[in-house]
């Protein structure tokens, strides 16, 4: 990896977290989800199909994040952008990957406690700007300053990390051995339960839990891959909340 | 009460000042992408929200600097929300505020109690439906595709949910800012967004089972050795025969019931490679 393509992935993991068009702050969607992170950082590295499919694997474990009043449980756009590109440099099979992104993703939830932290100190400017009533001036302490911070606590790590991790774990997964390889392989083909137990806990409730076992049944025994089952089991609600709208008709008639 | 002048006309007589669709748009769009530039745990989006109430503070009391420091101040207080759903509070603050500034009689406790009797409930509702529902689904449709290399995958999914999500926060700040805190909460509660949920959770559970068997893998490599030298494979022989899939699905269900007992996700992270490396080390995995 080169320094300039360090740079850009250190850029990467700012603009993440960022406010600017298309960064993950506050909706944690775009940029700020590894499916798309990990797309931006094979092109950086110039492979962006290894780039989207590591994204996407890891994005696996992610899928059903909630952060909610200010919680963060893990930094999953650490986890696709930093994983992505030491999958990448180190030529990591894509199983393994997800598991050397995970602990990297609950690294990165520092960076979230010590933002709001920090970011307190700039109330007193803000209450200084409505003493004055100066509403032209609010974009300074509201942007300007916690940006520029916020750049330095996301950018410096992120650039070291991809940097001086791109050159060194090649040589570590070497003197590991395949049987390492292996192991982290099987961890990361089990660890996607995880993220879909966490969505299941969102979701997994009264009528609707059958068709979990449905869209699983389907799968496992009919080998129905994921995007045509979406539009089957869009097809599948439509038909049940018709039902469900004449039964409930019916009983009001 | 100070509240029923919300969303009625008021026919008080003072400045005549209009806020401008230029103002309203710029509140807006400063809410959307900054409202959590400065978030910290003394205002959480305090500082953003004064920031989107900017514009409209600057139209509106041009020429009263004190009461330009006071709506700064009363709009600096501790506020916390969710970002689209969250709009309409901009839009109907705005509208107080236009109120007030033509003479309409608004004290800083009528502006509180509506920022905090709503924040919560929107978030409430708008918290599960993105990062529940909403995210999750659209992830899912793609993801798919993506681990199969389609680098369009990523680029469609972001495009769709940037125009579903501004789309949906715009329509609901101008809900805010033309009709009442009322309609607004009315809404929330309304039968079409608990339809919703409920139909988007049949869906969400349909995919995220096939998800299971695509893509959690777990595989086991016991053998056991049996008579005239024959060898029994586990995986091959009795689970792949059954259902496959059998272990990522028992493996998916425990996960989830750890979880909904209140084991931590990094616990169950934790048992995980545990479970990995003992059962790789001695060779059943």
């Amino acid at each position: 990896m080169s320094v300039f393509q360090a740079i850009l992935i250190g850029l990467c993991y700012y603009l993440a977290n960022s406010p600017w068009p298309f960064g993950g702050l506050g909706n944690y969607a775009i940029l700020y989800r590894p499916m798309v992170s990990g797309f931006v950082v094979g092109l950086i590295l110039g492979d962006p199909v290894t780039g989207t499919i590591i994204g996407a694997t890891i994005n696996l474990m992610y899928i059903g994040f909630i952060s909610a009043g200010g919680s963060m449980p893990s930094d999953m756009s650490l986890a696709g952008i930093l994983g992505t590109a030491l999958a990448i440099t180190g030529g990591i099979p894509t199983e393994a990957a997800l598991a050397i992104a995970v602990p990297l993703g609950l690294l990165g939830s520092i960076v979230w406690v010590g933002r709001l932290t920090l970011d307190t100190a700039f109330v007193p400017l803000a209450e200084k700007y409505a003493d004055e009533g100066k509403p032209e001036k609010v974009w300074i302490v509201n942007i300007l300053l916690p940006q520029l911070l916020l750049f330095v606590m996301t950018f410096i790590p992120c650039f070291l990390a991809a940097y001086f991790g791109g050159q060194y774990i090649q040589g570590a997964i070497d003197a590991l051995g395949g049987n390492v390889l292996r192991i982290l392989a099987v961890i990361g083909g089990m660890l996607p339960a995880v993220g879909i137990g966490m969505t299941l806990l969102s979701i997994f409730k009264g009528e609707a839990r059958i068709f979990f076992f449905l869209g699983f049944l389907l799968a496992a025994y009919f080998g129905v891959p994921i995007l045509p089952l979406s539009l089957l089991s869009l097809c599948i609600t439509i038909v049940y909340m018709q039902l469900k709208g004449k039964a409930g008709g019916a009983q009001n008639g | 009460m100070a509240n029923n002048a919300v969303g009625n006309n008021v026919s008080g007589q003072k400045g005549g000042v209009k806020l401008t669709k230029k103002d309203l748009v710029v509140a807006w769009l400063n809410w959307m992408y900054y409202f959590q530039s400065c978030y910290n745990y003394e205002r959480m989006q305090g500082i953003g929200f004064l920031h989107a109430m900017s514009s409209v503070i600057k139209r509106l009391y041009k020429n009263d600097p004190e009461e330009r420091k006071n709506a700064m101040k009363r709009h600096l207080q501790f506020f916390n929300t969710e970002n689209a759903f969250g709009s309409p509070v901009i839009g109907l603050v705005a509208a107080m505020e236009e109120q007030k500034a033509n003479g309409a009689n608004l004290d800083d406790d009528a502006f509180t109690s509506i920022k905090t009797g709503l924040m919560g409930p929107l978030a409430g509702v708008g918290d599960p439906i993105w990062q529940g529902v909403a995210i999750p689904l659209l992830i899912v449709f793609f993801i798919g595709l993506a681990i199969e290399g389609n680098v369009i995958a990523p680029i469609i999914y972001s495009l769709i949910f940037y125009v579903i999500y501004y789309g949906v926060g715009y329509w609901l700040f101008n809900l805010g800012y033309n009709k009442g805190s009322e309609k607004i909460l009315d809404l929330m509660e309304s039968g079409a967004i608990k339809k919703f949920i409920l139909g988007a959770g049949i869906m969400g559970n349909a995919v995220i089972g096939g998800l299971v068997a695509n893509y959690v893998s777990l595989k086991t490599t016991v053998q056991i050795q049996q008579a005239e030298g024959k060898v029994f494979v586990l995986q091959t022989e009795l689970f792949d025969k059954i259902m496959p899939g059998l272990l990522p699905l028992a493996l998916t269900l425990g996960c989830y019931w750890l979880l909904k007992k209140g084991v931590s996700s990094v616990k169950v992270i934790l048992a995980i490679v545990a479970v990995g490396i003992i059962g790789g080390l001695i060779g059943i995995l």
